[in-house]
């Protein structure tokens, strides 16, 4: 891809592995102790706390934060688009603007020439009805730039998609229409607020590919807001890491990686879950959460879940401070002793998995199973192949991740396993007595709202007094680590972490011989995670459940589950043991998975396409038209993928020709 | 876009056939005897026996009815006992009038519903005087309204006429029977105007309730959608907020006023034949307030078929529209 940005190409463009110490680089915009405080039902919440920061011409900027961080606000900041009624203090310099209390037709004017944005969301943040192309020429100027930029963004065949309306096109494609909008005209600083949250694993990494390559092609400076250091840290050439509205640490990606300074850095990047985590042990969670930011404490926010915290730590909130040149660290504790306390706390909590004893009867068997949905009505009706014939086996105390992107069939199969959706043909046994349980990706949603969580819990629960129904709920509470008093709290009274802990409850109240769990930490902070999947874990091991786990993310698999079955359209490509499948992957399918798990330190490698839709998946191996290894006998129609034995191990299967051929 | 069209086609086609199965029971199971309603009451026994044979009375029920649709279909409702016409002549006589009234009303509804839905989502200066103005109209009868229009715009302020479509004599009988469309066709302007003037009250009278209902759902989301992922995509890329409200926002919320336009246009007709008492409008209201006291139900089925197909009609327009409005509604 090769971009010619007519005269703003002249920009200066700093190199971007330029040292921190290159303080004469301009700032496109700086930020200056900028507090930002909203009114919600009578109460003030502090969003940020007093912030500075400097965004420097040409730099990727990572802004790495938990939800509740404020690296959200300060994004809509920069932009000038708070809410009117917020009470902001500090400035926030853009072009020479301070686009918190200039007027409104400034701040207009700022956006439309300086400003670019991409949002979480490209399906609901692109207008539904109106054609992209249009969209993209509101911004550009004519129609004829609006197709050279969808073609800059590598929308194949951009001519034709002018025309589209959001809808009609994948998720990839949508969220680079919103980055063709926020590179026209040539932007100084593109504000991309979670910009790959909402992709699949494969299109994530094409497009913080694409996001680098502008920004080395037009010069702009992007401030990229993620959840996740790892995603940032990968294309940052700065990261920022935010806690409670204030700043925790600022430094270049290497450094920051390599020599964190703030307890709560340190603390995430232990949490994180990466291809190589410890697997034998319990994962290193952040005990508690994300402090209230409507009653904020007045020493350091990070207090009360650190490990290192002392009396110092609780009179004001530490001011950033410069550890070594370029690298800021908001704590109390020198940043030798820190790393040094801290490594010895973390030693005395690793805890062993004790051995599993192997069971040989299977819980869940599956043989040959298909399903399909019809689509759309009259003479356009299509099915939609969700599964196309898969076999899995779960054992007694087994645990089992179906790991794939959307349209893999992999929740399809999950809710064919819950009783939850009928299936259309072969063989599926599920041994009693209980029906399994299952746990969703929104905990919120998934409890009644109008509902104690005492009564959802019990309503599991027939035919006992009502003395031994609450006794049970205050066990299956204490079993998920919550107090007995969470179940008088109905579920918009407790927290994200909270929900899901009270969604397990309910599910092993009763303990069910499968529990069958939904992505139920993809909607949760990487502290969080880490903790429920240590919970689901524990809660195997002590009720000798076993677990069926679906998940887009082969780093958490790797983690909750002893064997992976790894899913395209609807068909299992390669199946094995969780150590096998993460070390030698032999289908180019999960190798390409493998790679596109964002990591620290190491280039974002992008599988070229989306995943084939499942109205018509390609003929032969219907992984054929994106795999790199691809032969002419992989497209052909009566070509029979099966499942064979990898090395004659009966354990690791690949359903691939030229890999097990 | 064709599949859709067919398939609303033929639920019209459906729901009429329906609707004239409904009005046939109710004519059979009332006490009213259409042959004595024909003949009188002292009508002789082989009369009676003559005239039911004539009018096909004793022959089976499905028959009659399958001869009913028949002639509905043909345009045939059979006599009105009261004018002795047949009623489809009837209703072409007094059918523009009405036409020509709601439609008016329609058009005022729509047009004071956007503008209160704009003035009060923009904050606008007017909307402070503009809504409570609406409000205490909409919660006004019908009927209130235009007898307090009269007192105060044609026998206060001699504004506007009170009575009838038109004062001139020599109105142009044109193609399509409403005036107004007539007028312009002939391009007779003083005629346009005078008509004009006739429907301003009796079609703002049935219009305020329709509009204060569409403002109510258009604001409601229009302020919803102001607040989306998309209207912030287009602030970001430095758009004014009235370009955003009109450019994006507005063809994403037609559909619920759309919907609620078509609900509204059931209320409008019995709004339109209330109306025309009080305004002395030649139309079909004054039709079916003349045959209701003597009972002549081939006159008031004949309405009820014809306003109940117009609903319908107008619904299945609102639906397409809303497909036109909306890409993603799959057609």
């Amino acid at each position: 891809m090769h971009l010619a940005f007519g005269p703003a190409a002249e920009k200066t463009v700093t190199d971007p592995g330029a040292s921190t110490s290159e303080a004469q680089a301009i700032e496109v915009a700086s930020i200056e102790d900028l507090h930002v405080t909203f009114r919600r039902s009578g109460k003030d919440i502090a969003a940020l706390r007093g912030v500075s920061l400097d965004i420097r011409r040409g730099e990727i900027l990572g802004l790495v934060g938990e939800s509740g961080s404020g690296k959200s606000v300060l994004g809509l900041a920069l932009l000038g688009l708070l809410d009117a009624r917020a009470d902001v203090r500090g400035a926030v310099r853009v072009a020479g603007r301070d686009m918190a209390h200039c007027d409104q037709s400034a701040r207009r004017e700022v956006r439309r020439v300086h400003l670019g944005a991409v949002f979480q969301d490209p399906m609901t943040s692109l207008n539904p009805t109106m054609r992209v192309g249009r969209q993209v020429a509101e911004v550009a100027g004519s129609k004829d730039e609006a197709e050279r930029l969808l073609g800059a963004v590598g929308i194949p065949d951009p001519a034709s998609r002018m025309d589209a309306f959001p809808h009609e096109l994948s998720g990839g494609l949508r969220q680079r229409v919103m980055i063709a909008m926020a590179v026209a005209g040539n932007p100084d600083l593109i504000v991309a607020d979670e910009p790959t949250t909402a992709l699949d694993v494969t299109v994530q990494a094409q497009v913080l590919t694409l996001l680098r390559s502008l920004r080395d092609e037009i010069g702009c400076s992007v401030l990229l807001i993620t959840h996740d250091l790892g995603c940032a840290a990968q294309v940052a050439d700065r990261v920022a890491v935010m806690y409670a509205g204030r700043l925790a640490e600022l430094g270049s990606s290497a450094e920051v990686l390599a020599r964190a300074s703030h307890p709560y850095t340190l603390a995430l990047l232990r949490s994180r879950l990466s291809l190589a985590s410890d697997r034998t042990t319990s994962l290193l969670a952040l005990p508690g959460e994300v402090p209230n930011p409507a009653a904020p404490e007045p020493g350091c926010a990070f207090a009360p879940r650190c490990d290192l915290a002392g009396p110092a730590c609780l009179d004001a909130p530490p001011p950033p401070l410069e550890v070594r040149p370029g690298h800021l660290s908001a704590c109390v504790v020198p940043a030798v002793e820190v790393t040094s306390r801290l490594a010895e706390v973390v030693r005395a909590a690793v805890v062993p998995h004790p051995e599993r004893e192997p069971h040989n009867d299977d819980v869940v068997t599956l043989y040959r199973v298909q399903k399909s949905f019809r689509v759309g009505a009259g003479r356009t009706t299509r099915r939609l192949q969700a599964l196309r014939g898969v076999n899995l086996t779960v054992g007694r105390g087994e645990s089992v991740a179906l790991v794939g992107e959307s349209g893999s069939g992999k929740s399809t199969l999950l809710r064919i396993v819950a009783g939850l959706e009928s299936f259309d043909g072969g063989k599926l046994e599920v041994a009693g007595p209980d029906c399994p349980q299952m746990v969703f990706q929104d905990a919120g949603a998934s409890l009644t709202p109008w509902l104690t969580v005492g009564e959802i819990i019990g309503e599991r629960l027939r035919g006992i007094s009502r003395a031994e129904r609450a006794a049970k709920v205050a066990q299956a509470l204490a079993h998920v680590g919550l107090p007995a008093e969470v179940a008088k709290a109905k579920s918009a009274q407790l927290s994200g972490g909270q929900r899901q802990r009270v969604s397990l409850a309910r599910a092993t109240v009763v303990a069910p011989s499968i529990l069958l769990c939904d992505e139920p930490t993809s909607a949760l902070d990487v502290s969080l995670a880490a903790s429920v999947i240590n919970l689901i874990g524990g809660l195997r091991r002590e009720l000798g459940m076993s677990v069926l786990f679906v998940t887009h993310d082969l780093s958490v698999a790797r983690v909750v589950a002893d064997r992976i079955a790894v899913m395209y359209l609807g068909r299992i490509v390669e199946v094995g043991d969780a150590d096998q499948i993460t070390s030698q992957p032999v289908h180019p399918y999960t190798q390409a998975l493998m790679s596109a798990v964002p990591d620290m330190g190491r280039e974002p490698v992008a599988l070229r396409g989306e995943p084939a839709s499942p109205l018509a998946p390609p003929a032969g191996c219907a992984f054929h038209s994106r795999c790199p290894k691809a032969i002419d006998d992989c497209g052909d129609a009566l070509l029979d993928v099966r499942l064979t034995a990898v090395d004659r191990s009966a354990h690791h299967l690949a359903a691939c020709i030229r890999a097990t051929a | 876009m064709s599949a859709l069209l067919a398939k609303r086609l033929g639920a019209i086609v459906m729901i009429s056939i329906a609707l004239a199965g409904v009005l046939f029971y109710l004519q059979k199971i009332s006490p009213l005897d259409p042959v004595h309603a024909r003949l009188g009451g002292q009508a002789s026994a082989s009369a009676v026996a003559a005239e039911r044979h004539r009018l096909g009375l004793d022959r089976p029920e499905f028959t009659q009815f399958v001869d009913y649709v028949r002639g509905a279909v043909h345009g045939d409702l059979g006599d009105s006992y009261r004018t002795r016409r047949p009623v489809s002549t009837d209703l072409r006589a007094y059918l523009p009038a009405t036409a020509e009234l709601a439609l008016s009303g329609l058009l005022i509804a729509m047009v004071l519903g956007v503008l209160l839905a704009f003035a009060t989502t923009l904050r606008w200066k007017a909307s402070s005087v503009l809504r409570p103005v609406l409000l205490l109209g909409a919660s006004t009868p019908t009927f209130l309204l235009g007898i307090a229009g009269i007192l105060l715009f044609y026998s206060k302020l001699h504004w506007l006429p009170a009575t009838g479509r038109s004062s001139l004599a020599d109105v142009p009988g044109g193609p399509t029977g409403l005036i107004t469309v007539d007028a312009l066709l002939h391009g007779r302007f003083d005629v346009f105007w005078d008509a004009v003037q006739h429907l301003i009250m009796p079609a703002t009278a049935i219009a305020l309730g329709p509009a204060v209902a569409i403002a109510r759902v258009l604001r409601s989301s229009l302020v919803s959608d102001q607040r989306s992922d998309y209207a912030r995509t287009a602030r970001a890329k430095g758009l004014s907020e009235p370009a955003i409200l009109i450019k994006h926002v507005l063809r994403n919320c037609v559909g619920a006023a759309l919907s609620m336009t078509g609900l509204q246009v059931g209320l409008m007709f019995a709004g339109v034949l209330v109306i025309e008492q009080v305004f002395s409008w030649p139309g079909i209201g004054q039709y079916v307030a003349q045959s209701i006291p003597v009972a002549d139900f081939p006159a008031i089925s004949g309405v009820t078929l014809l306003l109940g197909v117009g609903y319908v009609v107008i619904n299945t327009v609102v639906d397409l529209l809303q497909a036109v409005a909306d890409p993603r509604i799959k057609v």
